[in-house]
């Protein structure tokens, strides 16, 4: 049976639906495997914690581990600059999809587009959306993926609908320690 | 300039006539009754800047018996079509669907009043309005004088939306840019139809115009005296409300029953009498219909819930529909003897469809006085509602489906320890959709239960005032466009926001900042829906006039069309452009020089999307929150990399201004937050003076301080065209900043235009005055 996302209003119309990621070994090679990935992260990171750390503190530990640039969009950056890291670039969700999909765009390094989009904390309706966006139309040169506690459809790769918070932070500590041993 | 003298053609010759080109108060315009192709090139050149953003809702079409297609990954459905294009057809559908229900409204209001006073009754917007129809001048060319006139404006729209709907049928259409410009031209005819209805209506039922100080009148279902007979009228279109009004005045019985709304009718009502009570927003409707205190339900149009008359039978309030758009498979009691009406609607609990409105009126006044009394009315108590929470198992569908994406069950369990802190946060996020309680295994009636979460506070708001007055624009012309006052707002549609304080919150924070605040329909209800410093809420704390720092509730819905007019005006009245048949010329003055900004915080309808799309064409940005991605089509630029470029029209030449103002024109922004960084940079101008552009960007920096962290915006370097532009408090750390990115001064634009950058009929001169 096809997965249902979490958050019903985004379940998938169509025929490509993303593959779930089970693994953070594997999680961790897809994006080791990227020539220039991007994180970006969404407002949900500095309302959501689990167990007294802040979803942004794994958000930033990933991007660390694996040096990937990172994109903060709404008002995230406030929280980053207050937790002592600056953002490689400020966007909103909308504006940072619309420059993604544009194959001559010259990424936020200056160093050429993305090959990998990783998604994290954008509120789950507004990112399905910006998901289905390169899916559709940045499909040629960008796969994306999600390290949300949900099921995305419309991305390239995402995580399943974890049951409880600790699972997911599981996964993303063991992503986290992967990307450290294998970089 | 040497006029090209060619045949008029049959069709010009109709129009000509139609608008009565002879008169000549303002010489025609080029685009008299515009066609779908007449603005077409005005749109692209939009288009170009702003490009749209597709986000498909799914893979596939299923428009047509070849289908389903699949257009994903570069396919074409089997009539030709890609998936960008299938996006631009559903939003000109969109676009077409509001369209329709405001001109269809202003049609019935219009066929309603024509009736009553006949059609030569004379249009009159009082003392201080004499330019009367900025919209329907300038798309038509024509001079409203009498509602007939309005009829034939109105039979125009309904012409246009025809052949517009026409282009969504298999095949035709292929290109997504025709598309956008199809959905361009309804949006536009959109606040044609708009301006038709609310002139009709303050004409016709005597609303307040040439006035800015309306009465304060009471909001929140507290206001409502529930020991009396309640009427809730739910929708848009006043022909029934005033109606009612007018029955229990005459009969004396206007102390004795209760007139409250929810949604536009509310808004309307209170235009009529000051004594109506409005209840709230769309996303109250439900709610407020669950708790049964109303005895009848009197529907009329558009965004009521297509399930009253199921809702009525649980709590037994009786339902009367009163249009032909809505009849819910209602028996059309029209015709019937009202006694009769009135004795199954008592006696047997029947809901009825009533399309007399005198008679739908009598009606609700007698029902709703004879089944009061029988009915039991009352809020649950705290002690039940933990009764009630205690079926709840915590097992988390409701969070599934909640479009607001949060966990009501979390409120719930909450209440079941007696700790409802959580659930009254809830309430000011739920929008009301009932999906929770439909899908809870264990039947949790959670809407109950929110009884004991709802404030029962009551709230001043200001009656819907109309039209901006031509003596203010006078006033406040030259500030704006020069930009010392730092831009004109425009809060607009439904409820579908991520908080219900979101939009007081954001009309505090800019009326503060002497930003001219406008509102209409449910934003204007929800931004008078909490109190600040005093327990006042913005409608009594800012002044009511359309100056620096004023707040103004214009009306419902279908008084955008007096923002946009508000935006005319200002080209036509203070920059002394003719407007007539003169659209191109319009649009560019405003998307060059005037800095507004509309915010559709919770833009949730069809009739949103028009509304939005109708202010992009006359080139007013609009930001939207973050469920507007749902409407799959956004208007973005890059500011790095797009075409900045511009003719001034003073040197006649044109200028790579490298300046992304305004820099999208239909945005979704996640966070409330996010969207007070954006409104002030959604209001810069070419044409801003020094002081103007300092101003905005003093507030633009002050705000990106507040909320992203401190520094400066990424950006801020665009904006800043000389050393003069920088704000004061500012100086130091900005001039250190363009140092350090090695920044080079420019020449402001003299008289930023459009026209002279694309191929276009009009002529350098026209917008140069
Ligand atoms: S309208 Fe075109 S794309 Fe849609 S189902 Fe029919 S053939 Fe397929
Ligand atoms: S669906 Fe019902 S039982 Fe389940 S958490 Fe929600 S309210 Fe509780
Ligand atoms: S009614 Fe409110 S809580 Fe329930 S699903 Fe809808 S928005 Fe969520």
């Amino acid at each position: 049976m096809a997965v249902v996302p979490f958050h019903r209003v985004n379940v998938l119309t169509g025929i490509k639906a993303s593959r779930i990621i089970e693994d953070p070994v594997q999680c961790a090679d897809l994006i080791l495997k990227a020539r220039r990935p991007l994180l970006v992260l969404g407002a949900k990171l500095i309302e959501w914690s689990v167990d007294g750390k802040l979803a942004l503190e794994y958000a930033l530990d990933i991007a660390r581990a694996a040096r990937i640039p990172a994109c903060g969009t709404a008002h995230v950056k406030g929280k980053m600059v207050e937790l002592g890291v600056s953002p490689d670039s400020v966007y909103d969700a909308v504006e940072i999809v619309n420059a993604l999909k544009d194959p001559d765009w010259r990424g936020v390094k200056k160093e050429g587009n993305h090959d990998l989009v990783i998604f994290l904390g954008v509120r789950s309706d507004l990112e399905e959306q910006c998901l289905s966006v390169l899916k559709h139309f940045a499909y040629k040169h960008l796969r994306t993926m999600t390290l949300d506690k949900y099921y995305f459809p419309h991305a390239n790769y995402s995580l399943p609908n974890f049951k409880k918070d600790e699972q997911w932070r599981g996964f993303l500590e063991e992503l986290i320690a992967n990307l450290r041993k294998e970089r | 300039m040497a006029e090209v003298v060619k045949e008029l053609t049959r069709k010009e010759k109709e129009i000509r006539e139609l608008v009565r080109a002879e008169i000549p108060w303002e010489p025609v315009g080029p685009t008299p009754m515009p066609g779908i192709a007449d603005l077409r090139s005005w749109d692209m050149r939009l288009l170009k800047t702003y490009k749209p953003w597709y986000a498909p809702f799914c893979d596939l079409c299923c428009l047509c018996t070849y289908g389903k297609c699949d257009l994903s990954q570069g396919r074409r459905g089997a009539c030709g079509l890609d998936i960008a294009t299938q996006q631009a057809r559903m939003i000109l559908l969109a676009c077409l669907m509001g369209c329709s229900a405001h001109a269809a409204h202003g049609g019935h209001i219009l066929e309603y009043l024509i009736e009553k006073y006949g059609a030569d009754k004379k249009i009159d917007m009082g003392t201080y309005i004499e330019l009367e129809a900025p919209n329907i001048r300038t798309v038509t060319g024509l001079k409203p004088e009498t509602l007939g006139d309005l009829k034939t404006v109105i039979e125009y729209v309904y012409k246009e939306i025809t052949h517009l709907l026409d282009s969504t049928h298999f095949g035709q259409e292929g290109s997504y840019l025709d598309y956008e410009s199809k959905a361009l031209h309804a949006s536009m005819l959109d606040h044609v139809g708009m301006e038709v209805a609310d002139i009709a209506q303050i004409v016709g039922f005597d609303f307040p115009t040439s006035v800015a100080d309306t009465p304060l009148v009471d909001m929140g279902w507290a206001s409502v005296d529930e020991s009396k007979p309640v009427i809730l009228l739910v929708g848009h279109n006043p022909a029934t409300s005033t109606t009612i009004i007018d029955y229990l005045r005459e009969n004396g019985l206007y102390d004795k029953v209760e007139v409250a709304g929810i949604c536009c009718t509310a808004l309307e009502t209170t235009r009529y009498s000051d004594r109506a009570k409005i209840v709230g927003p769309l996303s109250r409707q439900l709610f407020y219909v669950r708790t049964g205190i109303a005895d009848v339900i009197v529907t009329d149009e558009q965004c009521i819930r297509t399930d009253m008359p199921i809702e009525g039978d649980k709590v037994g309030s009786r339902v009367i529909a009163t249009l032909d758009k809505a009849m819910y498979g209602l028996e059309d009691a029209t015709d019937w003897d009202t006694e009769e009406i009135v004795k199954r609607m008592v006696e047997d609990k029947k809901h009825f469809a009533i399309l007399n409105t005198k008679k739908a009126a009598e009606v609700a006044a007698k029902v709703a006085l004879q089944v009061a009394p029988q009915r039991r009315k009352r809020w649950i108590t705290e002690e039940e509602a933990i009764e009630l929470a205690k079926k709840c198992t915590n097992c988390g569908m409701c969070e599934r489906v909640c479009p607001n994406l949060f966990s009501i069950g979390d409120g719930i369990v909450q209440v079941a320890k007696r700790n409802f802190d959580l659930i009254k946060e809830q309430f000011n996020q739920c929008i009301g959709c009932g999906k929770c309680e439909q899908e809870c295994p264990n039947k949790v009636p959670i809407f109950k239960i929110m009884q004991v979460a709802a404030s029962k506070e009551t709230w001043k708001i200001r009656a819907g005032r109309g039209a901006v007055m031509d003596t203010e624009i006078r006033n406040v012309g030259a500030p704006i466009t020069l930009g010392t006052i730092p831009g004109v707002l425009a809060f607009v549609g439904c409820s579908n926001y991520p908080d219900i304080d979101d939009v007081a919150d954001m009309v505090y924070e800019f009326a503060r900042r002497k930003y001219i605040v406008t509102l209409t329909g449910c934003a204007a209800m929800v931004a008078g829906m909490k109190k600040f410093e005093n327990g006042k809420t913005v409608y009594e704390l800012f002044p009511p006039e359309f100056d620096a720092g004023g707040v103004l509730n214009v009306g419902s819905c279908v008084s955008n069309a007096h923002i946009s007019g508000a935006a005319i005006k200002i080209a036509n009245i203070f920059a002394a452009l003719p407007l007539r048949a003169n659209y191109e010329v319009m649009a560019d003055y405003v998307l060059n020089r005037v800095g507004a900004c509309g915010i559709a915080w919770g833009a949730m309808s069809q009739k949103a999307a028009s509304i939005g799309t109708g202010f992009n064409r006359l080139g007013i940005p609009v930001l939207l929150g973050p469920h507007s991605s749902k409407y799959r089509r956004l208007y973005l630029s890059r500011k790095e990399d797009d075409d900045w470029t511009v003719m001034d029209a003073r040197k006649r030449e044109i200028v790579d201004s490298g300046e992304p103002s305004p820099e999208h024109i239909a945005y979704v922004c996640e966070t409330k937050e996010k969207a007070m960084v954006m409104i002030p940079k959604l209001c810069i101008r070419k044409n801003d003076t020094p002081q103007g552009r300092s101003i905005k960007l003093n507030h633009y920096i002050s705000l990106y301080k507040k909320y992203m962290g401190g520094g400066l915006p990424e950006d801020v370097h665009l904006f800043i065209r000389r050393d003069a532009d920088i704000p004061l408090v500012y100086k130091k750390e900005v001039r250190a900043y363009l140092k350090e990115i090695d920044w080079q001064p420019k020449e402001p634009v003299g008289l930023p235009t459009l026209i002279g950058t694309y191929p276009t009929k009009v002529p350098l001169e026209a917008v140069i005055h």
